[in-house]
């Protein structure tokens, strides 16, 4: 199952501010790497990255290039993003989503309720981790 | 990207989780619910500076 991971899930995963189901699915989905994978665009790294010390941003970038590629927001169709402009995402929130439907990935997994109560009629699930570790399997 | 690397990828996953845990942020202090809307904001400001940056 490819996934993207949102900004809130990387910062529940990486221990910043305590939530296990974010940690443990992170977790299950390097055990279980390639079966389960991850793409990143450059917003997600920037947003998160804001939140880490220099110290923790190296660690940050070498964990993400050792699983995946980072891929620059500028590959993704500006019409895509529009499309999720006029479904009621924020202009921020339909880059992340067309982003999503762009790399074909199965899920966006994310805290955000703004993305969670506008699930409907995108070609992606909208998960929490809660719900993703209920349908991910780990081997 | 190179050659995936999961070996490595753990190695950093940890190390990075060992760094966040020895220190307090505004963030470690927060609510779930706290965190998710400072991670809208941060987002919010990154997209209008880059939607300033555009010619």
């Amino acid at each position: 199952m490819l996934v993207v991971l949102d900004s809130n899930e990387y910062i529940f995963a990486f221990g910043i501010s305590k939530k296990p189901t974010s940690e443990k699915l992170l977790d299950i989905i390097i055990d279980s790497f390639p079966k389960h994978s991850i793409r990143i665009p450059r917003m997600i790294v920037d947003e998160v990255s804001r939140h880490l010390t220099p110290e923790e941003f190296k660690e940050f970038i070498e964990f993400i290039v050792n699983l995946t590629v980072i891929d620059e927001d500028f590959f993704v169709p500006f019409e895509l993003g529009a499309r999720y402009e006029l479904k009621g995402l924020k202009p921020a929130d339909a880059c992340i989503a067309a982003y999503v439907e762009w790399t074909g990935a199965e899920a966006l997994v994310t805290e955000n309720r703004h993305f969670l109560k506008r699930s409907l009629n995108f070609p992606f699930k909208i998960l929490t981790a809660e719900d993703c570790l209920k349908i991910i399997k780990p081997y | 990207m190179g050659k995936p690397n999961v070996k490595k990828a753990k190695m950093h996953l940890a190390k990075l989780r060992q760094l966040t845990s020895k220190k307090k942020t505004s963030l470690s202090e927060m609510t779930e619910e706290e965190v998710i809307n400072t991670m809208r904001k941060t987002r919010e400001e990154i997209w209008d500076k880059k939607l300033a940056g555009r010619p």
